[in-house]
């Protein structure tokens, strides 16, 4: 059916890159985005504006917090129907508490997960979390929306379409269609080389815009590539539950052979015991890493089955210094503190393993290459958003003459993803900084008006994309794309001002107290204003230049 | 190559083909996963290693198999190739599982 295999790769190439395209616009940018994930926190929780903490007494500033919390609602609610007889109310029997750090994190997440009496399928827990001051365990609202880990890293890797995991199988498939994008992408320019030095930004749009996209696609071709697997390769598990359906039985006994080799009950006994100093726990582990010569932070302690002598503690050092989020963990008994077990050295599949995920996660500490992960995020983003416009542009021409109207869907769902994503990226930043700290009661909790700003942006911004679409049809720019540019310059700058006026932290103090958490983030937002605006420039000059077209005339500018 | 010019035979083995791309390559890739798991343990490694390695192999291969199912000349060949080995990897899987447990 194709004539050769370059030609199965082109139409694969145009066809699902258009149709998952749209998608991946919006995984890569989110995902740039989540590399300052807890930059961007600061930024929206003033609050939680100071340096970061290590892992503060388990003892005196985690255990009383732990002690108080319970499941959040929407874990009990999703565990309805799920269980034989009434759902309890209160629930004491902990599975888990576990708290991590990175070496950028001021506020500390805590995790709790607990058991379900009468859960029909016995590994199910219901979860609670809380965000602490490590300084003081003081608790932050649950209403306060991290907007970099809780909503934009989300968005990354599952669109925040829960229901399902809807979401997250959305962008596996997108993930994959972007490492199929790669390949045949390659198969079809075999001048590789050549575009590679290729751009004439001042040709017509359609050429442009293929040069824009092929030097992205082919300048950061590894980047893309190794963050579209490893990101699969991190929900492996998840999008091939080999080990939790066709070999279950084979995952519990090789769960049973692994408790008896590391003594680390998998259940609890049903015999109550205390919990021992935890602290002693941490010093213990601290005093074996720097004995291996690797002295380091505590970046991930847990204590399982609480309150059951079958209960232990596991202790965890921080990757800060390694590509593996934490290594080297130490378990010990909990109602004693005598280690039970210790992690040994790594396989060699686990190391690969490690470090392919790792490297995609980078909680490590290396500030230039975590701005090379955003510019080679947002390369991706302007690959695939130029490959979006290329579509159109190439079609536009033909499409005008045979008075098709589907281009202009294509363009305006185009705007929608490209500048109406930055839209939406904007509205929850100054929404973050414009409503009120308390809403007034009968409202939705704070973090979640902002998200629903976000979607309206980000629906107006659609909405204007179509009724402004109709100059597509007749072969000309839709004046959606430079208005839109306006409003994200407009908005961006707005951010920077409010976040100035709401919390006295201007760019002066910022970068002269040197937080530069806050202080990138403002720079940030006033770049992207002014790249904006050098866009709406082009593009309204463009969009004017084509305007004169006489009806039915054959002077296409 | 222009698109339009498929005529209705084509449509459907388009179709078909794109179903083969993303399911024969699915059921191919949970072969892979699922004979790696169970292979390496009974054969005394790490069981999760196993898993590991056969996610690696099989996300490498997904891609490529995705492109097969468009280019193959015959696609009763890549359909019986990728389907027919993901069920001999799956069902070996489960074989040694059996013996296993």
């Amino acid at each position: 059916m194709f004539q050769s295999f370059r030609h199965a790769a082109t139409w694969v190439h145009t066809w699902f890159g258009l149709v998952l395209g749209f998608v991946l616009v919006v995984v890569f940018f989110f995902g740039s985005l989540s590399v300052f994930d807890r930059e961007i926190d600061r930024w929206a929780i003033p609050e939680s504006r100071f340096e970061p903490q290590p892992m503060p007494s388990f003892d005196k500033v985690l255990r009383p917090v732990f002690d108080t919390m319970q499941p959040m609602k929407e874990s009990v609610d999703a565990m309805r129907g799920k269980v034989d007889g009434p759902m309890p109310e209160r629930f004491d029997t902990v599975r888990s508490w576990s708290a991590y750090t990175t070496h950028r994190d001021p506020v500390l997440l805590l995790w709790a997960s607990y058991e379900v009496p009468g859960a029909q399928d016995p590994h199910d827990r219901v979860w609670g979390n809380r965000t602490i001051d490590p300084r003081s365990g003081k608790v932050f609202p649950d209403d306060q929306l991290k907007i970099g880990s809780q909503f934009f890293y989300p968005l990354h890797y599952g669109l925040t379409l829960e229901w399902q995991d809807l979401g997250a199988w959305i962008v596996g498939f997108a993930g994959l269609v972007m490492l199929v994008a790669l390949i045949s992408g390659v198969v079809m320019h075999r001048k590789l080389f050549r575009e590679y030095f290729t751009f004439r930004p001042t040709r017509n749009i359609q050429r442009s815009v293929l040069d824009l996209h092929n030097m992205t696609g082919v300048l950061a071709l590894p980047f893309h590539f190794f963050f579209a697997f490893t990101g699969l390769l991190i929900f492996a598990g998840h999008y091939f539950p080999v080990t939790h359906t066709q070999l279950e039985p084979l995952h519990e006994l090789h769960e049973k052979i692994e408790e008896q080799q590391t003594g680390l009950p998998q259940d609890r006994a049903g015999v109550p015991a205390p919990l021992a100093s935890v602290d002693a726990m941490v010093a213990e582990a601290r005093r074996r890493w720097t004995a291996k010569g690797m002295a380091g932070e505590v970046g991930l302690v847990s204590a399982n089955h609480v309150g059951d002598v079958n209960g232990y503690v596991s202790v965890w050092r921080a990757g800060t210094d390694r590509i593996a989020n934490v290594s080297d963990g130490i378990h010990f008994k909990a109602s004693t503190g005598e280690v039970l077990y210790e992690e040994p050295p790594l396989t060699a599949v686990g190391s690969v393993g490690n470090f392919l995920i790792g490297l995609h996660l980078q909680h490590f500490r290396h500030w230039l290459l975590r701005w090379f992960y955003v510019l080679g995020g947002l390369m991706g983003t302007v690959c695939l958003a130029t490959g979006l416009i290329f579509f159109v542009e190439k079609r536009k021409k033909q499409h005008a003459k045979a008075g098709g109207q589907s281009r202009r869907v294509v363009d305006a769902l185009a705007v929608s993803t490209i500048t109406g994503m930055l839209v939406a990226t904007m509205s929850i930043l100054v929404a973050n900084r414009l409503l009120p700290e308390a809403l007034p009661s009968g409202w939705p909790p704070r973090g979640d008006m902002e998200r629903y700003v976000f979607w309206g942006g980000w629906a107006l911004a659609m909405i204007h994309a179509f009724v402004r679409s109709a100059p597509v049809a007749m072969d000309r720019l839709n004046p959606a794309w430079h208005e839109q540019c306006w409003a994200v310059a407009i908005m961006a700058v707005a951010a920077m001002l409010l976040n100035w006026i709401t919390t006295g932290d201007h760019l002066l103090r910022t970068i002269g107290a040197g937080y530069w958490p806050v202080a990138g983030v403002d720079l940030s937002l006033l770049v992207t204003a002014g790249l904006a605006v050098l866009s709406a420039r082009r593009l309204g000059r463009k969009a004017l230049a084509a305007m004169p077209v006489p009806r039915g005339g054959t002077a296409h500018a | 190559m222009r698109t339009n010019a498929f005529n209705r035979g084509e449509h459907v083995a388009l179709a078909a083909r794109i179903l083969l791309a993303v399911l024969g390559g699915y059921a191919c890739c949970w072969g892979v996963v699922a004979l790696f798991a169970a292979a390496t343990f009974a054969l005394g490694a790490e069981f999760h290693d196993g898993e590991t390695l056969g996610s690696i192999l099989a996300l490498l291969l997904y891609p490529a198999a995705f492109l097969w199912a468009f280019a193959a000349r015959r696609l009763w060949l890549a359909g019986t190739v990728l389907v027919g080995s993901g069920a001999l990897m799956a069902g070996t899987a489960s074989l040694i599982q059996s013996v296993l447990t």
